[in-house]
């Protein structure tokens, strides 16, 4: 190719470039910004009610302004078990600031007769939420577990951590951000 | 259940980073096939991947320790976690490209060809991780009614994660058929050239960009630059100067 042919086409492709750039802005801010609920970072926390093993019914808007740790688990599942001291211990230290944990137990799938033991065994004192409907595993899309969201005072996902055992450094970052 | 959904489940975080690896040891299977007609050492150019990956993975995490640093003091055994997320990824890449030229500046590996080399390697990987967020629903489009939109994050939307497969997949064939005829780092910038362009086009329906000055999108800025400057690379070894030099070097076997 000429280079004069060459250099014509590279004007234009950049060109043609820096139109698409202003033609594609986003001046109505349509990028997520939290409008939609949907269980993926940047998005609103989708609502859900479930019971606790006593029998109190919890929403999440319930905690509305605070930061709410959401960790998706079950009983036989061995990073959930692993990880469960750890949240316990910064539950402890960050409750004051106003940070929540639910947890929901993905009763669907687990031993409901486990539960409460393993409540003693772990001396859990946040909130545990049976889902015994797949309810909120379905609406939080739930595919591996355990599935932690951090979730801002605003009722924004700020972080979703699939997988585990979440170390402390990790769980205290997030929680971290969420407080502020 | 339709092949999507399948796909997605199969390939859920954190087993979506399969398919980077798994596209990362083809496209050094890739690598290796072409780099006969460069005058590249290959067990040097894999000691310097060895060192641009032990870079991005010990640099990633310990720049991520260090921006966390009030954190990290608390629970410094945290540093060996396995959680990816405890990760500066561009940090991490930062750190992989200076190790990776310290290695080569140290090995005597010529920078254009090597890169040349390594470009199916870089190509195959962006279909890697266009298919990580496809399986993961990162990178989501913008909301559309456009026929071939899909339901995702609670709403109809471009399917950004497939034209970003598209069109890491046509950027590799166009690297993989394309004759070498022009000077050395010419495969490399063909690759960024067409990579920026796409980047720049399809970052155009995505729904999660990072907004700036009234609603432009950072990384379509981003790319056109990066393509103004693989075009003017372009440019210089397409000039006849360069061309001839590549072939007296390839007809020598240098």
């Amino acid at each position: 190719m000429q280079p004069i042919l060459r250099r014509s086409l590279s004007g234009i492709i950049l060109l043609a470039g820096l139109a698409w750039i202003f033609a594609s802005a986003d001046q109505s801010n349509s990028a997520t910004a939290g409008r939609i609920p949907a269980p993926q970072k940047g998005f609103l926390a989708p609502d859900f009610r479930l019971a606790t093993p006593d029998g109190r019914s919890i929403a999440l808007t319930d905690y509305l302004g605070k930061g709410v740790l959401i960790n998706l688990w079950a009983t036989w599942c061995p990073p959930c078990r692993a990880e469960m001291p750890v949240i316990e211990k910064l539950y402890q230290a960050y409750q004051d600031q106003g940070l929540i944990v639910l947890a929901v137990n993905s009763t669907v799938q687990d031993d409901p007769t486990a539960i409460s033991p393993f409540i003693r065994q772990y001396g859990i004192t946040f909130p545990v939420l049976l889902d015994i409907n797949g309810e909120a595993s379905t609406l939080y899309e739930l595919r591996s577990l355990p599935t932690s969201f951090f979730i801002g005072r605003d009722g924004v996902i700020r972080e979703v951590v699939v997988g585990g055992p979440m170390s402390e450094a990790l769980l205290r970052t997030n929680i971290e951000e969420i407080l502020k | 259940m339709s092949i999507l959904p399948l796909f997605q489940n199969i390939f859920a975080p954190p087993r979506d980073l399969i398919l980077i690896i798994l596209a990362a040891w083809i496209g050094l299977t890739l690598s290796e096939r072409g780099a006969p007609g460069h005058p590249v050492n290959l067990d040097a150019l894999n000691n310097l991947l060895l060192a641009s990956l032990g870079g991005f993975l010990i640099g990633g995490r310990l720049l991520y320790a260090l921006e966390n640093f009030p954190t990290f003091s608390q629970s410094p055994g945290s540093i060996f976690s396995l959680n990816t997320a405890l990760f500066d990824q561009w940090g991490g890449l930062a750190i992989a490209v200076l190790a990776g030229l310290a290695y080569g500046r140290r090995a005597h590996l010529p920078l254009w060809d090597s890169l040349d080399v390594l470009t199916p390697l870089f190509a195959a990987l962006a279909i890697g991780i266009a298919l990580s967020h496809l399986a993961s629903g990162a990178a989501f489009g913008k909301e559309t009614n456009v026929p071939w939109a899909v339901e995702q994050w609670g709403a109809l939307r471009h399917p950004t994660q497939l034209y970003e497969t598209i069109a890491a997949l046509v950027t590799l064939a166009v690297i993989l058929i394309q004759k070498p005829a022009a000077g050395p780092g010419f495969e490399f910038l063909l690759f960024v050239a067409l990579s920026s362009a796409s980047r720049l086009v399809l970052e155009g329906f995505r729904g999660d960009s990072t907004l700036i000055l009234g609603g432009l999108r950072a990384a379509q800025i981003a790319a056109w630059f990066i393509l103004l400057g693989a075009l003017i690379g372009l440019d210089q070894r397409g000039s006849p100067g360069q061309a001839k030099g590549a072939r007296v070097r390839a007809r020598s076997g240098k």
